[in-house]
């Protein structure tokens, strides 16, 4: 039973995150100030310079636009009055959107906030927003000089835009308010950032680690790859304290997008069973080629070369995306439309972050694109393991499928085995047991057969040739197959009738139906069977002096009855009461005892007899 | 009865029967054997009317004889004079066209009222060959891949057998059916002439296919 769930409807969640981040503006406070006019001047000093080369300018501060060349530090000042904001009597705060890379903050002179470090290994908090308190006792009512000292790189030493130095404009008022502004920036560019860093890799390496354990699913362990290679490309966001100096983290990020490109390229061939000889090859090498390049090109030049190197990898990226797509297309068109819409969010994604990095776009634009290819991956990734988990169910089902059938194999395997086995014995068996009767009608036979042709003692050769009767009946007690009771009586009734009609005794045989007796008779209990009825037929003819004789052969309740009756004279008792034994009564009943059966008599001078034997079928039907 | 062939091993036994066949058919010469080969020989000098075979001989079978009687003296009728009872011996004889069959132990009455009755044309038939003959033509009546030349069995045939098998005397099935005696004796003997001839064209069909005749193939 297998349902497919319908994944929660992903629109409402992304118009809420948009509108989210669009929104978060509408918050601040009557009272606040907004700076946008600066006096600035690059020094690497102690204090705000009083240098003539300081100029009034612009806020928002773009080094990218405003001095390309520029290494920092560059000091900013602004004047603003306190009176307004110290009646109000609250706690007063800061509030930089964004100081690239770190900044350090003076009030009147006296050091209030340092965000970072400003010498090499410098802090890269490009992203995270800065909010510092006031303290309103070291503000004079008039002239207060806030001064910033911002060291941050010029665009051509960094590998994206964004960490490109520049400083946003300056917001100064209640606390409270600044703070809601500040978390909700601080949300959306570190700690989302943050989440899905952790996220990404958790589930990444969890992927990872099926395609790496499961040869024949390698393009998990590709999209693991691609997982964690963005989790750690998501890192920058987050990560402001290196080890190391700038423009290695900037050189590291680079080639950081050949590795994912790698990841993402090989699993789009691998997930649609395209893989090429040459890619395998000439990624890894690229991966090589790229760290080179920029080296040769050297610090100076690392935003050029790194942009070149993005509009090969996304080119690489599109075309291996276009190849799946085309196979999907053709292979497996349900899966098509997804995918489709998928590749254009990521494309999207894509050309947001180009143009960010070319022209400049709105912040919260580029944050909110920055957010859809995590959670894109996410959620394709959260897809693959579910297919995953079906394909294992699916397996271990087949297995215990094939496990049940194998069994069924061997257990037939053997049963057949055995009856072979029991056939062979039983052939053997038989083989041998007809030597014996041969050997016995030879040797045996022959021998009673001369007595009893040769005697000229009447009672010698009758004694011979019952002597010879038992002794081909034991013979087909050996050799007998199980007979149909049917066969029985027939053969029974063949003897019983041809016998009294040589002696002139009226006889009248009764059995069932040929439909009643479906039984088998075993070999033994036919052949005692017949000694008995032929017993008794001798004992009618011989001593009964009887005119006539009826048989009834009844079965009920899996016993089989035959009933013996004549009109004779009966059997005579002895002294003792018990019925004469001369005529056969005690082997008869040790007979009908043998097959777990009784013979009983009736009988008394003048009377007739009747003589009952009754066997239990089911104990005589196959088994000899 | 003019000619009748004696084949018995056993001297006591041989001259046992003789004495009875004698008493039967006074006028009979009688030829006597003991063995397989000599009854051959004789079967291929002279002409016999009956011949009286024992089964199991010190060199060889009888039937051999009851097929080589079959196949030169069309005529001459095969009986089987032996001490198996069981169908396994007498199944082959009968298909090899013998005509009937008695019992050695029986006694003499008995033997001769046999004898007597075979001479008058009515052939011994016990239960046990009778159901061995139904399922005999049943077999033969499914369709095979080597087509035999269709010998079956005809609907009075196969009632007449039905009713031996369950046990009731060729008399009794006379009166069953309505016919008399001698017709129900002419249906045993139509019945053991076709399962002699069924056999003689299965063993035909099986010589030819392994190739005996030369154009097999």
């Amino acid at each position: 039973m297998r349902h497919r769930r319908r994944a929660p409807p992903l629109g409402a969640w992304w118009a809420a995150v948009i509108a989210l981040l669009l929104g978060w503006g509408s918050g601040a406070g009557a009272q606040t100030l907004v700076f946008t006019q600066a006096q600035a001047v690059a020094a690497d000093t102690e204090y705000f310079p009083d240098l003539p080369q300081v100029r009034t300018l612009e806020l928002p501060d773009d080094w990218a636009a405003s001095r390309p060349d520029q290494t920092g530090p560059v000091w900013y000042r602004v004047t603003f009055d306190a009176e307004a904001l110290r009646a109000s009597g609250e706690l007063l705060a800061l509030y930089i959107e964004r100081a690239c890379s770190a900044v350090a903050i003076r009030l009147n002179g006296k050091l209030v906030h340092l965000s970072g470090r400003l010498t090499e290994p410098v802090s890269r908090n490009c992203q995270r927003p800065q909010l510092v308190s006031l303290p309103i006792a070291w503000m004079q009512p008039r002239n207060n000089q806030l001064d910033l000292k911002l060291m941050g790189y010029p665009l051509r030493q960094v590998a994206s835009r964004q960490r490109a130095g520049g400083l946003s404009a300056i917001e100064l008022g209640p606390h409270a308010a600044l703070a809601s502004k500040h978390n909700w920036r601080t949300l959306v560019s570190i700690r989302l950032p943050e989440v899905i860093s952790g996220s990404l890799l958790l589930v990444g390496c969890l992927i990872f680690a099926m395609g790496w354990l499961n040869r024949s699913h390698s393009f998990l362990a590709y999209y693991g790859a691609l997982l964690v290679g963005w989790a750690l490309v998501l890192s920058r966001q987050w990560m402001a304290d290196m080890p190391w100096p700038n423009a290695s983290s900037e050189f590291l990020l680079a080639i950081l997008a050949s590795f994912v490109t790698l990841a993402a390229v090989q699993f789009l061939l691998h997930y649609g069973g395209e893989r090429r000889r040459w890619v395998d090859i000439g990624l890894p090498a690229q991966c090589v080629v790229m760290p080179l390049t920029l080296m040769v090109a050297g610090a100076q030049h690392l935003h050029a070369m790194a942009t070149f190197w993005y509009v090969v990898l996304a080119v690489e990226v599109g075309a291996a995306a276009l190849l799946h797509l085309r196979k999907l297309w053709r292979v497996r068109r349900t899966q098509f439309w997804p995918m489709v819409t998928l590749a254009a969010l990521m494309a999207l994604a894509a050309l947001v972050e180009f143009s960010a990095q070319q022209i400049g776009v709105d912040l919260r634009i580029v944050a909110a694109a920055q957010i859809v290819p995590p959670l894109l991956f996410m959620a394709l990734g959260m897809r693959m393991v579910q297919q995953y988990g079906r394909q294992l169910q699916d397996a271990e089902q087949d297995r215990a499928e094939l496990e049940r059938r194998v069994h069924e194999a061997s257990t037939q395997i053997e049963r057949n085995f055995a009856q072979l086995a029991d056939l062979k014995v039983e052939q053997v068996t038989q083989q041998e047991r007809k030597r014996i009767a041969a050997d016995l009608h030879d040797d045996l036979g022959a021998k009673l057969l001369t007595i009893v042709h040769t005697s000229d003692n009447e009672r010698i050769s009758t004694l011979a040739r019952e002597a010879l009767e038992e002794m081909r009946l034991s013979v087909r007690g050996l050799t007998g197959k199980p007979v149909p009771l049917l066969n029985a009586l027939g053969d029974w009734r063949a003897e019983f009738v041809l016998r009294l009609s040589q002696a002139g005794v009226d006889g009248s045989w009764h059995a069932p139906a040929d439909d009643d007796v479906p039984q088998l008779l075993s070999a033994r209990a036919f052949v005692q069977t017949t000694r008995v009825l032929r017993e008794a037929v001798s004992n009618i003819i011989k001593h009964s002096g009887a005119s006539r004789c009826t048989v009834r052969c009844t079965i009920a309740e899996g016993d089989f009855q035959v009933v013996i009756q004549d009109n004779g004279k009966g059997i005579p008792l002895e002294l003792d009461g018990r019925l004469d034994r001369g005529h056969g009564m005690a082997s008869m009943k040790h007979r009908a005892k043998q097959l777990q059966g009784q013979c009983l008599v009736e009988s008394g001078p003048g009377y007739g007899t009747v003589i009952r034997l009754t066997i239990p079928l089911d104990r005589h039907l196959a088994s000899a | 009865m003019k000619n009748i062939l004696l084949l018995e091993d056993l001297p006591e036994i041989r001259t046992w029967l003789k004495a009875l066949v004698m008493q039967v058919f006074p006028s009979a010469q009688i030829v006597e054997c003991a063995r397989v080969h000599d009854a051959l020989a004789q079967v291929s000098a002279q002409k016999f009317d009956l011949a009286l075979i024992d089964l199991g001989l010190p060199d060889g079978s009888g039937v051999d004889v009851v097929s080589a009687l079959r196949e030169s003296q069309p005529d001459a009728q095969s009986v089987i004079v032996t001490i198996h009872d069981d169908d396994d011996h007498l199944f082959p004889a009968l298909q090899a066209g013998a005509y009937g069959y008695i019992l050695k132990e029986q006694s003499r009455e008995l033997i001769t009222e046999q004898l007597q009755r075979i001479s008058q044309g009515e052939p011994p038939l016990s239960p046990s060959i009778a159901r061995k003959v139904i399922a005999y033509f049943a077999a033969q009546a499914k369709p095979q891949a080597n087509a035999l030349p269709h010998v079956q069995l005809t609907e009075r045939e196969s009632e007449v057998l039905l009713r031996v098998a369950k046990g009731f005397t060729l008399p009794e099935i006379g009166v069953q059916l309505g016919l008399s005696r001698h017709t129900i004796a002419d249906y045993v003997k139509q019945i053991y002439r076709k399962l002699n001839v069924s056999s003689r064209a299965e063993a035909a069909l099986e010589a030819q296919r392994l190739g005996l005749f030369g154009r097999g193939r």
